[in-house]
């Protein structure tokens, strides 16, 4: 290595190497190249209305005592600023320490994965053992954006998975949010919020108890919540006082992972999918279309891409998560799209017991649920040309 | 499993001093980096998130500055050989563009320091042009960019220095033909996620493997802009193709592994196992029935790649 002398910059990422595999380059490190190998750290990302709890989650996470070591991203997306402020509670002891990370400002329109992808790759690098990251939004933040950017191809192999997009509400002024968008459209962001949330955690449930008298506590709180699947049926309702839930219950929902079973039975089955009451009283809400006869895959992209890329009849479509029966396959595929990115693959075998069937939950502005439910009859595949002779 | 500093020695190569800024001509019009490095319309544009149709003015203008474009490139493929310097051919580039009244697309775009990137042996792409000597035996990619007449035009090629081993041909031809075989599916109605499963499939045959953190891109009066085409298999891309998008397919190939590493200067992108890559590039304009090659070689262009000559 005399060379290195004449060639004086130095052609490596020192700061890849000065940390983590210095100490062992006496001892071959062979250790280094499997941190690779091991599972990619869950991205939860946090939105929420001003006021309805996210720091207080935050914090309560960060301060809690439940050995996992999380690192909390305030994120200031679409602000162009280009650092942002990181918090990692490191080791067991909870000490919560606080650092900047750069977004590189590089030309990132021929570059794949965006700065943040890879400033959270290089934060994961960077910090041993990383369990989870918490990704905070402001108030106002449309979670779309970020989801894509999240949701990374399997092919690029990443260090980081995009787990859930988590919504706090503030049960209080939810109640007013949405009747206010429903009868001025205000409060869109609100209802964006629910509309991508995978989890929603209804806070401050206390505070009703204060105000109403106790048997009708429970019913202001069932109609919130059937309010809340109106607008979105996937998502799993949390009640909570000062945002204290179980940690199991909101880290690891897997809710973009193609083939996580407990979804895919979610789906199958009836009641999590019907929205609770059928009245239509918002723009943004959740609706569901079944079919039984196999249909074509081939056919089936066509018509998610008329639906999601060129928008040609129907509302916006914000999410959407499905079962498919594909003729000629004993594969059940899943579908999963959120805004024009969408997902079909082969998750795994229909079982003996189970109904073989096509159903696709739909999250979005707009919909037209006759005009959905004729469109995708034409993906049932027509045997009658070769089938008849 | 390899370690990263078994990696990191893999790579052989080092930077070597970057000459000054080069400067261009008062007359030429500059794209909105040309004075501060920092593209102001480009990050902010619908056109990042919407796929432009170009009218037949701007198509005109694209066929123009993607000709140049390509003669530029021609010019600096002549030049090369063992012995000259990156930073000489940066210059080849540099001089032609100002003498056909563009400007070099690179120079100083997010304070990009020279007018072309060059991209030796493991470097995949956006090699800074420097005072090192290309040695025989090594492969050299050279990136060029014009802008001429308010859009751009982005073409790349990868060249033999001298006597090439026989892998490393293989590795280069390769690439050439996963264009080759990309472009001839470009049409309208295809979906841009199709490009990375030609890609793919044909360097993997060969045993090689598609380089995933960098891809394609839609061009134009912006540099770089919606589509993203990625060039690796199963990706998520948005959209079909239709007649009037312009757009780049620029596949970069690995001998080994896939995963790319950044030198500390921000721009170099090396493979992690220190093994070769190759890369071609150009721009393209989708027609009603097919695909026009805006910057295709011209009968004039050098003969430098030997399946080319019958």
């Amino acid at each position: 290595m005399e060379d290195d002398d004449e060639n004086p910059p130095l052609a490596v990422a020192i700061d890849n190497m000065s940390e983590s595999s210095l100490p062992e380059s006496s001892s071959r490190s062979e250790n280094v190249g499997v941190t690779q190998e091991e599972s990619p750290v869950g991205v939860t990302v946090i939105t929420g209305y001003l006021g309805a709890g996210k720091s207080t989650l935050v914090n309560y996470i960060l301060n809690g005592r439940h050995g996992k070591k999380i690192a909390v991203i305030l994120n200031e997306f679409g602000e162009e600023i280009g650092v942002e402020r990181a918090m990692i509670n490191e080791g067991d002891d909870g000490t919560v320490i606080e650092e900047w990370i750069e977004l590189a400002n590089g030309c990132v329109c021929c570059t794949v994965k965006h700065s943040l992808v890879q400033a959270l790759e290089q934060l994961i690098q960077r910090k041993e053992r990383l369990d989870h990251i918490l990704l905070e939004t402001t108030g106002l933040a449309d979670p779309a954006p970020l989801a894509s950017v999240l949701w990374l191809d399997d092919q690029l192999e990443s260090a980081l998975r995009l787990d859930s997009i988590l919504t706090v509400v503030d049960a209080k002024n939810i109640k007013l949010q949405l009747n206010e968008y429903r009868h001025s459209a205000l409060f869109p962001e609100a209802v964006l919020q629910i509309a991508f949330a995978d989890v929603v955690i209804l806070n401050k449930v206390d505070l009703i108890h204060h105000e109403n008298c106790r048997d009708s506590i429970c019913n202001v709180l069932e109609d919130l919540k059937k309010e809340i699947h109106n607008i979105n049926s996937l998502a799993t309702v949390i009640q909570a006082v000062r945002c204290q839930v179980d940690l199991h219950e909101i880290l690891d929902r897997k809710a973009y992972g193609a083939n996580h079973l407990s979804h895919l039975e979610a789906l199958l089955e009836d009641s999590k999918t019907v929205p609770a009451g059928s009245r239509h009283d918002f723009s943004i809400r959740t609706l569901c279309i079944e079919e039984q006869q196999p249909i074509d895959l081939a056919k089936v992209r066509l018509w998610l891409e008329d639906l999601l890329w060129e928008k040609k009849t129907h509302g916006d479509v914000y999410r959407s998560k499905g079962v498919l029966n594909i003729c000629d396959s004993d594969q059940l595929h899943t579908l999963q799209a959120v805004r024009e990115l969408y997902e079909v693959i082969p998750a795994r075998r229909w079982l003996e017991t189970e109904k073989k069937m096509s159903k696709i939950v739909f999250i979005g502005r707009n919909l037209d649920e006759t005009n959905l439910r004729n469109s995708f009859r034409s993906c049932i595949l027509k045997r009658d040309s070769g089938a008849s002779a | 499993m390899v370690s990263e500093n078994q990696l990191v020695l893999a790579s052989t190569l080092r930077p070597y001093p970057i000459s000054k800024k080069r400067v261009v001509p008062k007359g030429i019009e500059e794209p909105d980096w040309a004075i501060d490095g920092i593209p102001k319309i480009e990050p902010s544009s619908d056109l990042q998130n919407r796929v432009e149709i170009k009218t037949a003015e701007q198509i005109e203008r694209m066929r123009e500055t993607c000709r140049i474009a390509r003669e530029v490139l021609d010019a600096a493929a002549r030049f090369i050989r063992p012995g000259v310097t990156t930073d000489e051919v940066d210059e080849v580039v540099h001089e032609a563009t100002i003498a056909a009244g563009g400007y070099p697309s690179p120079l100083n775009y997010y304070f990009f320091p020279k007018s072309c990137c060059t991209s030796v042996n493991e470097v995949i792409c956006h090699g800074i042009p420097d005072a090192r000597r290309l040695e025989d035996g090594d492969i050299v990619n050279v990136d060029v960019s014009v802008y001429y007449k308010g859009v751009h035009g982005d073409l790349n090629e990868t060249f033999f220095v001298g006597n090439v081993d026989e892998d490393s041909q293989q590795l280069v031809r390769c690439t050439y033909e996963c264009l080759e075989k990309a472009i001839s599916i470009v049409k309208p109605g295809v979906r841009f996620r199709e490009v990375g499963e030609v890609i793919n499939r044909h360097a993997s045959m060969s045993g090689l493997s598609v380089v995933k953190s960098y891809c394609g891109h839609g061009i134009g009066e912006l540099f770089h802009c919606a589509p993203n085409i990625p060039h690796y298999a199963r990706n998520k891309a948005v959209g079909v193709m239709k007649a009037g998008q312009t757009f780049s397919i620029e596949p970069m190939i690995n001998a080994g592994v896939w995963r790319d590493r950044l030198w500390p200067d921000g721009w170099t992108s090396v493979t992690a196992d220190g093994k070769r890559s190759a890369q071609f590039e150009h721009t393209l304009l989708v027609t009603e029935t097919g695909v026009e090659v805006l910057t295709a070689r011209l009968p004039s262009s050098p003969d430098v790649f030997s399946w080319l000559i019958s």
